[in-house]
């Protein structure tokens, strides 16, 4: 578990901007602000492990424009034109011999320990395999589900639940992991039929790596801290972002919400375990809207179980001692 | 306003907002383990806290989902010797071509090009060549399928190239936002793999980057009386009218007298029919060549409503890739951030643009009026969430309520008891 753990993250961090969206692919950065700075952001990618459902989705991590300016004004994260960069150093002669030969061995490295793991699992799983034909029916067979649904999936798993030993690894020609220690493929020298997987001692070819963040080629610095020049933010946020500002300074968990029908959804924890509270929307202090925006919006938070929350920044200068000027309020249907 | 047909029509009415599906709400990843797993069963929902009580026991379970999550996200992207594929980039199209595809990710995705398109020439292995689009090639590395890499420089003989990273995939295929309307954009992006990884054939649409094609005869209501089984319809038709109604003759003669002349009428649609003054709009007469029927002729397309994708359903029977049929959903996608709530000329033009698709003549009143004569979805991508909506061009003016059959409990009115309760039969109308 040790080489899952989240890593410290060294501050300020790069929030690589790609056509106007802000994305994040390192998941120790992804573990880190949802830790320490209430930011979720919204995971987008698939999963390759289980690519066939969009209910859990995996990396990058797309930040809403808001929450990359929360970021950046707290200091603690820096915008990297990610475009640009790769184009400079993979297209067009960006880096150095060394620094590519640096690379490859570190992707070698990588898929020479990914290797060694997969057949170390191999071996684990037709041990345990073994064991659970020996004895069919111990219950504490059932003990290792929990801590197998934690350990990272590296490759289609087995499971150990349902079926108690009625096949042995090799016997499924569908599991890739096990497959190529099975089968001689054309290129795998060193590793003949007779070494079997439990025999870890020798070195398996290196697996070929698609890496997920680009970041050691890459190496993106923070600019310099300048504290003289005026903040102006680099990053283009609607009109809302003073209510986002606020509720996120309260510790407030937002997420994009559209599909609720409003700016921003407000949760009083982490989405993972807690539901929303508020359906959010930000306006300007004189903004005239319908009464009946007030009515429909009340109504369809009340019938979800949420407050619809209305916020904005109030006219004038900021209050004192650096508080922002942001008075919300929240609509309920009473039904009486 | 509940009425007994209504409720027979919605069997499952929604209680209150009660059952999103599972996409609306953040879920556990400590459940992923048990959708990955061959006996899938998706987690249910409602095993959240209403908010933070500060228990060891919930900042446990909390520390616990966050890590799932981490070890979730932190998988590496392995390939196998046996089923490697390689894809190398192509910086000058922005694609990415195969030179060896195997396996059943390629059987409805790229295309092999004809010898005057393909970028890098007619060579002796341009027809098993694949060429892949970006979005097409930014899945299936992102699914951990291929291997994409960077073009190798010249000077270094022997060389693959260095692997392409995921990071490195979204940088070069999604751009940097500031060229034309040709390049995929991330909301299109998501909005193709959100509807690939539900199992849906996706393809780029005509109008893709352009105002597409002109509009086919397939986008117009088809004249009738073709063929002779529909003329006989028709002369049916026209027997019917003679003898029941004479509709043909009322508006004159309501243009002086009454809407409704003393007379004898023996039943309530003739009343009805007579009472029906406001023009209309027909979707089934929207023929090829009368624009005077068309409510807004010649519509200027707009840039951000036009059909992006085609999709065909799962193991649909008819899609070939090389010939694909005409798909079963068109999708515009939208970027909730740019573009606001489309008008109705907006919408007007943009399904304009679809063809003719009537609802089922068997269909039930209200199953009509949602289906539409002509349909599009909408993919409205908020930040980085996709939500479908269905617009259908309907026709309240061709479901009449009044020559609905009831069947169930209105059966049970009598003939004569009808008089009493003349008002029943248009509540329905409001």
């Amino acid at each position: 578990m040790a080489n899952t753990a989240p890593e410290t993250i060294e501050e300020p961090f790069p929030i690589f901007k790609v056509a106007h969206h802000y994305l994040i692919y390192d998941v120790n950065i992804v573990s880190h602000i949802r830790r320490e700075y209430n930011i979720c952001g919204v995971l987008s990618g698939t999963l390759p492990q289980s690519p066939q459902q969009n209910v859990f989705q995996g990396l990058p991590l797309q930040l809403m424009p808001e929450e990359a300016r929360v970021l950046i004004e707290k200091g603690v994260a820096y915008l990297e034109d990610d475009h640009a960069a790769h184009k400079r150093t993979f297209l067009g002669n960006g880096m150095s011999a060394e620094e590519k030969r640096a690379y490859q061995a570190a992707l070698r490295r990588q898929g020479a320990a990914a290797a060694k793991e997969a057949g170390r699992k191999k071996a684990a799983d037709k041990m345990a395999a073994l064991s659970r034909k020996s004895d069919t029916n111990k219950t504490e067979n059932w003990n290792d589900i929990p801590e197998d649904m934690l350990k990272p999936a590296s490759g289609r798993r087995k499971n150990g639940k349902g079926k108690k030993g009625d096949q042995t690894p090799s016997d499924r020609p569908s599991d890739t992991e096990e497959a190529l220690f099975d089968s001689s493929t054309p290129d795998t020298t060193t590793n003949g039929h007779d070494s079997v997987p439990a025999d870890i001692t020798t070195d398996p070819d290196p697996l070929l790596v698609t890496p997920t963040v680009s970041v050691p080629p890459l190496h993106s610095t923070p600019p310099p801290r300048n504290t003289s020049t005026p903040q102006r933010s680099p990053v283009p946020t609607p009109a809302s972002y003073p209510l986002f500002a606020h509720l996120h300074s309260k510790g407030y968990y937002l997420s994009p919400g559209l599909r609720f029908g409003c700016q921003y959804v407000a949760y009083p924890g982490d989405p993972l375990r807690f539901h929303s509270h508020f359906l959010c929307n930000g306006m300007e202090w004189d903004e005239e809207f319908d009464l009946l925006d007030v009515v429909s919006a009340g109504r369809l938070g009340t019938g979800v179980k949420k407050g619809f929350l209305l916020g904005g920044e109030m006219d004038g200068a900021k209050g004192e001692d650096g508080e922002d000027n942001v008075r919300t309020f929240c609509v309920e249907w009473a039904g009486m | 306003m509940a009425d007994v047909d209504e409720d027979a029509f919605t069997p499952s009415a929604p209680g209150g907002g009660e059952d999103q599906d599972l996409g609306d709400e953040v879920q556990d990843f400590r459940f992923l383990a048990s959708i990955s797993r061959e006996d899938a069963s998706i987690p249910k929902r409602g095993d959240k806290d209403f908010e933070p009580h500060g228990t060891a026991l919930q900042s446990n379970i909390l520390t616990a989902s966050r890590q799932a999550m981490h070890n979730a996200l932190s998988y590496q992207r392995m390939h196998q010797p046996k089923n490697h594929v390689v894809a190398h980039y192509h910086p000058e199209t922005n694609m990415a071509y195969v030179p060896n595809p195997k396996g059943i990710h390629f059987t409805k995705v790229g295309s092999v090009l004809s010898a005057k398109h393909d970028p890098l020439g007619d060579d002796e292995r341009r027809g098993q060549r694949l060429w892949l689009l970006p979005e097409e090639t930014l899945l299936l590395l992102e699914r951990g399928v291929l291997d994409v890499r960077w073009p190798v420089d010249l000077d270094d003989e022997g060389d693959e190239g260095l692997p392409m990273s995921l990071q490195g995939a979204y940088a070069m295929f999604i751009g940097d936002g500031e060229t034309d309307t040709s390049s995929l954009t991330l909301e299109r992006y998501l909005v193709y793999s959100n509807l690939k990884r539900t199992g849906y054939t996706v393809q780029r649409a005509a109008s893709w980057n352009s105002n597409g094609p002109p509009l086919g005869p397939e986008c117009f209501a088809p004249r009738s009386g073709r063929t002779w089984d529909v003329g006989l319809l028709e002369t049916a038709r026209w027997w019917y009218l003679l003898l029941s109604a004479k509709e043909e003759t009322a508006p004159a003669e309501q243009r002086v007298g009454p809407l409704v002349p003393n007379r004898l009428y023996r039943g309530y649609p003739e009343i009805y029919r007579r009472l029906a003054l406001i023009n209309y709009y027909n979707p089934t007469r929207q023929h090829i060549q009368d624009p005077e029927f068309s409510l807004y002729p010649q519509l200027p397309r707009t840039e951000d409503l036009r059909v992006t994708y085609n999709i065909w359903k799962p193991n649909s029977p008819t899609f070939k890739k090389s010939a694909p049929g005409p798909p079963d959903f068109r999708i515009a996608v939208v970027n909730a951030r740019e573009v606001d709530i489309p008008s109705l000329e907006q919408l007007d033009a943009l399904l304009e643009t679809t063809p003719y698709d009537p609802p089922k003549d068997t269909a039930q009143l209200y199953q009509k009026l949602k289906y539409g004569y002509k349909n599009v979805i909408l993919a409205i991508v908020d930040q980085g969430i996709v939500s479908y909506l269905r617009f259908g061009d309907a026709a309240f003016g061709l479901e009449h309520l009044y020559e609905r059959q009831r069947g169930g409990p209105g059966g049970k009115r009598g003939r004569g008891g009808g008089r009493g309760r003349g008002g029943r039969g248009g509540r329905g109308g409001r």
